[in-house]
């Protein structure tokens, strides 16, 4: 069996009991396939699995939903005049006609817009990935009972949006952005969070799971998507190399290329082939031609920083951030030296959350550094220890700081 | 040699929401299945989850002083060990049964003779 075999199965069980008894029984609809897993994890064992165990988990939850929705107390109300059965199709989103695939369609249904983005993660990680409240908060690093206050605010927005009815055709094209910045936003989550290494991954892999559904759409299939998918695989070959055996962070010309996983890195840069199909360009073709050329390079001395500047450029034109033009200002001191770095940040006055990461006290620490202004330089690095979000980077910015060699400042950021 | 009877009895499920998730049920479900592998040799009947019952007696049946019998007995099954301290293990060992709002009863089956 699958490691993960129980969350998917969940994930692909409630979208379809979604689909077929209409979102407004959400609740009862994750609490019958939570009865048919448990009734599995009873029954198994003692009569052995059955052949065909999506069909025997799908049946039994069914039955558990429909007893749920007859004789429920919760829901009696809802329901004092309607059986399951006659509630039609069309009041769900009908999204039925354009994705046939039920997780897909769930994963539409999800990133809902009128949604906070941390609302529309919380409710994919639950009703998509499978994952338990505890489990969610332990990887989006948030109390458990701000998860439950974003499930809840998703639920019932969810619940207002099936009642309502939602016309799939003509929000397909517009909600795809949507689709593809919550899939970014969870492969982030799991890929920068340097807190727990081993919680991460699962989150990459989900991020990268659905968009692979997207991508085997033809309503998902688009140059956009395959840019993400080429992304996520080139970020997730080097993943295993950031940490040591010893479980600390490793800077980027640090880590042993070897380690960089060749297959993960061939999916990659064959999606980013595929993503240059047809003339749309966002910031995923920037940020995966990025991560191509840091992949591509041989050593960290002959990565190409002038195309990695391009790329960065090209990134400032579609999704603007202060936190890019720092990026930039790395790989442009990088090829020009540290007092083109500064000069490249000069009359960028930082927002409060980025003035006040680590990451910006730690690149202008390092630039002044090597542009021999020490004591400003001191001021920066002390400010990124204090900042420095968990020991694990504040190790690796110590470490950083005590190296003192120039020209590796990409590693940093990387 | 000798068979032993092991009924579980829990305390009434608690309302919080502390339903396990698929990861968890998952990794009960391995942890099961390895319990089982292990001590194959003395289960002999796996048995099964006990639902609704009553006692009948010569009295008029009412749920009586037995009511809360359906929220104490949970499931049941049958070992085989040398004596009642290899059943305990046995069923010591089953995942889940010994809790902290769930215990598990070993009474020997005596057989006449055995």
């Amino acid at each position: 069996m699958e490691a993960a075999y129980f969350r998917h199965a969940s994930g692909e069980l409630v979208s379809t009991l979604c689909r077929r008894f209409g979102l407004q029984h959400l609740e009862a609809v994750e609490d019958a396939v939570q009865a048919a897993l448990l009734a599995a994890v009873e029954t198994w064992p003692r009569q052995g699995e059955p052949d065909d165990q999506m069909a025997w988990l799908y049946r039994v939850s069914h039955r558990a939903l429909l007893d749920e929705l007859r004789t429920g107390h919760r829901r009696r109300r809802i329901l004092s005049e309607q059986w399951p059965e006659s509630v039609p199709d069309t009041l769900d989103p009908r999204l039925a006609g354009e994705l046939r695939d039920d997780l897909l369609r769930m994963l539409f249904v999800c990133c809902d817009p009128e949604l906070p983005v941390a609302s529309q993660l919380a409710i994919a990680l639950k009703t998509l990935c499978g994952f338990g409240v505890r489990e969610i908060a332990l990887r989006l690093f948030v109390a458990e009972t701000a998860v439950y206050k974003r499930l809840s605010r998703a639920r019932t927005q969810l619940r207002a949006r099936a009642s309502k009815g939602f016309d799939a055709i003509a929000d397909l094209d517009a909600r795809r952005p949507q689709v593809l910045r919550v899939i970014h936003q969870l492969f982030t989550e799991g890929h920068l969070s340097l807190r727990a290494p081993a919680l991460r991954r699962d989150l990459c892999d989900e991020a990268i799971r659905l968009a692979h559904l997207l991508a085997d759409h033809p309503a998902g299939a688009h140059p956009d998507t395959f840019a993400l998918l080429a992304l996520m695989h080139l970020h997730s070959a080097r993943l295993d190399a950031r940490m040591s055996a010893s479980g600390e962070l490793l800077l980027l010309e640090e880590q042993d290329r070897r380690r960089w996983d060749a297959s993960q890195m061939q999916i990659g840069l064959a999606f980013l082939a595929r993503s240059a199909e047809g003339d749309s360009f966002s910031r995923y073709h920037a940020e995966a031609g990025i991560a191509a050329e840091h992949g591509l390079a041989p050593s960290f001395e002959e990565t190409r920083w002038d195309r990695i500047i391009a790329c960065y450029d090209q990134l400032e034109r579609v999704a603007p951030s202060p936190l890019h033009r720092l990026h930039r200002a790395v790989a442009v001191a990088a090829v020009e030296g540290p007092e083109a770095g500064l000069a490249a940040l000069e009359g960028d006055v930082p927002p409060t959350w980025l003035e006040g990461s680590y990451l910006w006290a730690a690149v202008l620490a390092d630039l002044h550094r090597r542009c021999g202004h020490p004591r400003r330089a001191r001021e920066r690095h002390e400010a990124a220890l204090r900042l420095a979000p968990s020991p694990a980077v504040r190790d690796l910015l110590a470490r950083r700081f005590e190296r003192a060699d120039p020209d590796e400042d990409e590693a940093l950021v990387r | 040699m000798p068979k032993f009877l092991c009924v579980q009895r829990s305390l009434p499920a608690s309302d919080e929401r502390s339903a396990p998730s698929p990861s968890e049920m998952q990794a009960m479900y391995a942890k099961f299945n390895a319990w089982r592998e292990e001590f194959s040799d003395q289960l002999v009947d796996l048995g099964g989850k006990l639902g609704d019952g009553r006692l009948v007696t010569e009295e008029p049946v009412t749920d009586g002083p037995f009511v809360e019998i359906k929220e104490l007995v949970g499931g049941y099954m049958i070992v085989e060990a040398a004596d009642l301290d290899g059943a305990i293990e046995v069923a010591r060992g089953c995942p889940g049964l010994v809790s902290a709002r769930s215990g598990v009863e070993v009474i020997e089956i005596q057989t006449p003779g055995g």
